[in-house]
């Protein structure tokens, strides 16, 4: 039996579960064996992405020196913390000889949930259903950063008794950008505006996204101001029948 | 969080409806139409993916390339000049225009001054003004900001900001014109105005877009015309350029050329496409080649930065810029970044320093600005290295350079947390019994706003059960079942639009002029065919290049012609106030057409055609049918060994004022072409 390692991601493990648990269930009916390696706690992308390489690192090293201990793929529900083990740990181990091979190695096992289903297993179908409109928000570090779109689409056309409606605009970054929200809410607030109002436009009840920090961020917009769509992952929806 | 100057820039950017709706009309237009232009090259991600290996080849070894320019442009007859950083630079201006003034003997200096983004670099308007030397911005929005004392709010549309009534305002106050909200009758009050700065300047003034190490060219691009003008009627030409703005040869200036245009402007080529190669007749050319940190940024993590070719469609997919405009990307000490958007964020750090590192911050990755850079350059990767600290030597130790120390505490505590992965556990744990505590009913709850998530949203609370302690180590598969209907995915083959249909050159060539608002007439008698014209405008007198039309016939039918620039024909009517009769109307040979783009080819030569085709406000060019070529590249031994030479693609134009079309700003408003049918046996 085909051994997937799962890296659970710190957003989806702590507000999360019932994602990683729809994953897990998604990739046993596929007859994969799945690990959870003990001691994965964050890859590192919130310091990086804001600069703070001296706080990254140790993470860096920590994730790698987990999944070292492992063979096979590895697989994640979110395209920036693969983007972060693809492609920023290479830079951010550039000038150290000792660990740069062992992020690039770390790297090849490296998959998004959906990337992994549709390029590496090859399904598009997981008998999936789901009775009602949805619309799905490409977020910007998998759909530009690792280049996985159609991939999420495919396995969303073939659910069935959905109907899939194209949300405007819908390349458009919601705003959330990790540290940045923070740093600079007022942007971060206009973008979350826009998103809503086009996400308002399909008159779709449920936004799928395939990242829980978008998630985290356009959900939590949509309570503020008291609106009544939901924000869900895609595993959630795939595991659904 | 403290808020900072930058962020109160920004609150004032986004509480500003005005600027708001002019921002997302910039990006909303800009951004369709250069999806409409790429659509015309299908291959364009492989000629992107060559751009970047040539400016990377040029990069690595720019100081041969210089070396090979600098040759040419000397043995061209150009006076090349070096600057190491903004002060050499701006005195090598100084010493240029006491010269001319010295010369002059009596009056103060005047320069006209094409659009340069280095000159803003270098702030060198406001140095020569202390000295008495007279500015004046050519381009309309530069013209319009400068009027304002205002620094331009976008690379490609300075005075993107502004609306028409402002601009009216503006008008009536500082030119003393009636109060008119209609834009072509302020792009033809600023044609006066500047008209008269053209041909009474001392000094042209411009940038380059980009200088060819193997002939020495300049290539220099504008829609207005207004790059023509100060590089071909004042007697003294002085070009400022950034050291790394070179490529190899005409052949990789050709690529750069489909795809600058099409990613600034949406256009498949600027208006006027410049090759200047020697100055011209009773002129002096000089070109200031300036480092100001450049070499440091060759030699820092940023060197990547140096490929940018200033297209500004970065800036215009920016969802970052569209909230902001160029005003609002300031440094530490509130000064206003000569280089906004994504790029300016990485290059005004990169360029001088601390200062502007604080942009960097501003950013969410989101890569609209790489998946539109067609050099394709990594301006995420290269922001994140910003705000590593690797913008600047100093910054070699900053980790989180720009980032607010509030962010920076939550961020050093969350590493820390994380780096153990027993006390991340408990942490989890003790965060969601804090969230159930604060907030026992709902899944969502309210956080204050200082937080910077409070702000505009909700936070979740944590689960109870992470998904850690949900994991057991059970391999038996406990899914649901469902039926499995495992298919494998249809390869998504993208449909390419099918290429080069059976359309002849002449078609293509008609119809793409004519889509520019540009005139074809097919001829076999070109003589008889523009008497006919000019009779039915009413026009008598025209600047005529030798040996284009027959000039007995000419003098028959009562058409006078001159071949030397002429006060008559140079300052005629504006077409805001268009008097049949005093019409102005250039005539010139057109070496090439090009079918692809529209574009015809003027050399310079005997009877001033550069002169010709562009102060009138008609220019009628003769062109013969077998001399349409494809496209650009096949034009560029034309004009290997020519002193100067430009690529005219429809009629002067610009889009400076809310982003409105708007014909004939400084070049010709109308373009005719007479199409001469020269084929055997006809």
């Amino acid at each position: 039996m085909t051994e997937v390692q799962l890296f659970i991601t710190c957003l989806v493990d702590s507000f999360f579960p019932q994602t990683g648990e729809a994953i897990v269930d998604i990739l046993h009916r596929l007859g994969l064996s799945v690990d959870f390696p003990a001691g994965q706690t964050c890859c590192g992308q919130p310091a990086f992405n804001a600069g703070l390489r001296a706080e990254a690192r140790p993470l860096a090293e920590q994730t790698i020196r987990v999944f070292e201990k492992t063979s096979g793929d590895i697989v994640m529900p979110s395209g920036s913390c693969a983007h972060m083990m693809k492609h920023n740990y290479p830079e951010l181990f550039a000038d150290d000889p000792a660990w740069l091979p062992r992020a690039k190695a770390l790297g090849e096992r490296v998959f998004e949930f959906t990337e992994y289903l549709v390029d590496r297993l090859g399904v598009t179908d997981l008998g999936a259903r789901w009775d009602g409109v949805l619309t799905y928000h490409p977020s910007c570090h998998l759909s530009r950063g690792m280049n996985i779109d159609r991939q999420p689409r495919a396995l969303l056309a073939n659910i069935r008794g959905a109907t899939i409606v194209d949300l405007p605009n819908a390349e458009e970054c919601c705003g959330f950008g990790g540290v940045m929200s923070m740093e600079h809410p007022e942007l971060s607030a206009e973008w979350l505006k826009r998103k809503i109002s086009n996400l308002e436009e399909t008159k779709s009840p449920i936004l799928v996204v395939a990242e829980a920090g978008c998630l985290m961020h356009i959900a939590g917009g949509l309570h503020r101001q008291g609106k009544s769509q939901r924000v869900v992952h895609i595993a959630e929806i795939l595991n659904h029948v | 969080m403290s808020t900072t100057s930058f962020r109160s820039r920004i609150r004032e950017s986004i509480a500003n409806e005005t600027l708001q709706k002019a921002l997302d009309a910039n990006a909303e237009r800009r951004l369709k139409g250069r999806a409409a232009a790429f659509e015309s090259i299908p291959d364009w991600s492989e000629r992107r993916q060559r751009a970047h290996e040539i400016r990377t080849d040029v990069i690595e070894r720019l100081n041969d390339y210089l070396a090979q320019f600098i040759g040419n442009l000397e043995k061209n007859g150009v006076i090349v000049h070096r600057a190491q950083d903004a002060a050499e630079a701006i005195q090598m201006i100084l010493d240029i225009s006491q010269e001319v003034k010295r010369e002059k003997g009596k009056g103060d200096i005047l320069i006209a001054k094409s659009k340069s983004m280095v000159s803003e670099e270098i702030a060198l308007n406001h140095i020569l003004e202390k000295h008495d030397i007279k500015v004046v911005e050519t381009d309309l929005g530069e013209y319009i900001v400068q009027l304002r004392h205002e620094r331009p709010s976008h690379i490609i549309t300075p005075a993107v900001h502004l609306t028409r009534a402002q601009v009216a305002k503006l008008f009536q106050e500082k030119l003393g014109t009636p109060y008119m909200e209609d834009i072509p009758v302020l792009t033809a009050t600023a044609r006066k105005v500047l008209r008269e700065v053209f041909l009474t300047a001392d000094i042209g003034f411009s940038g380059v877009n980009f200088g060819v190490a193997e002939t020495g060219a300049l290539c220099i691009i504008t829609n207005e015309g207004n790059g023509r003008m100060v590089t071909t009627i004042p007697p003294v030409h002085i070009a400022l350029m950034g050291m790394e703005r070179l490529v190899p040869n005409l052949d990789d200036l050709t690529l750069m050329l489909s795809l600058l245009p099409r990613s600034a402007t949406g256009q498949k080529l600027t208006v006027y496409t410049q090759l200047l190669h020697k100055p011209l007749a009773n002129q002096t050319r000089h070109l200031i080649i300036l480092d100001n940190g450049r070499t440091r940024l060759r030699n820092s993590p940023l060197r990547e930065s140096l490929y940018c070719i200033r297209c500004g469609a970065c800036l215009n997919a920016c969802p970052v810029f569209r909230e902001l405009s160029g005003h609002a990307y300031i440094g530490a000490d509130n000064s206003i970044a000569p280089y906004p958007g994504p790029i300016g964020s990485v290059i005004s750090p990169g360029l001088l320093g601390e200062n502007y590192v604080q942009l960097a911050q501003a950013s969410s990755l989101c890569g609209a600005c790489k998946e539109v850079c067609p050099v394709d350059i990594d301006l995420p990767k290269l922001l994140t290295r910003v705000r590593a600290g690797q913008a600047t030597k100093e910054g070699k130790k900053k980790n989180g350079a720009g980032l607010s120390p509030l962010s920076k505490f939550f961020m050093r505590i969350y590493s820390r947390v994380a780096r153990n992965p027993r006390l991340f556990a408990v942490s989890q744990r003790l965060a969601a019994a804090g969230t159930h505590l604060v907030s026992p009913f709902s899944n969502m709850f309210r956080i204050p706003a200082f937080t910077g998530w409070g702000y505009s949203k909700d936070f979740p609370r944590f689960a109870s059960r992470p998904f850690r302690s949900r994991w057991k180590n059970d391999d038996s598969g406990n899914g649901k079942s469902v039926n499995w209907d495992i298919q494998q995915v249809e390869s998504q083959a993208i449909n390419l639009p099918t290429d080069q249909s059976t359309v002849s050159p002449t078609d293509s060539f008609t119809a793409e002029l004519t889509a520019l608002g540009g005139h074809v007439t097919q001829t076999k008698n070109v003589t008889g065919s523009i008497i006919e014209f000019l009779k039915s405008r009413g026009i008598d007198r025209i600047h005529l290049e030798p040996n284009t039309l027959d000039e007995s016939i000419l003098q028959k039918a009562g058409i006078t012609s001159t071949n030397i620039p002429d006060t008559g024909i140079l300052s005629g009517a504006t077409p805001h106030f268009p008097v049949q009769s005093s019409e102005t109307c250039g005539v010139t040979k057109a070496i090439c057409g090009l079918a692809d783009t529209g574009s015809i080819l003027i050399v310079d030569g005997e009877g001033s055609p550069l002169h010709a085709s562009l102060l009138p406000e008609i220019h009628l060019a003769v062109l013969k049918k077998s001399d349409i070529l494809p496209s650009l590249p096949d034009a560029m031994d034309l004009i290997r060994d020519k002193s100067a030479a430009v690529f005219i693609t429809g009629a002067s134009r610009t889009a400076d004022i809310e982003m409105t079309l708007t014909i004939g700003v400084h070049g010709p408003g109308e373009v005719h072409v007479f199409l001469v049918d020269d084929s055997m046996g006809q």
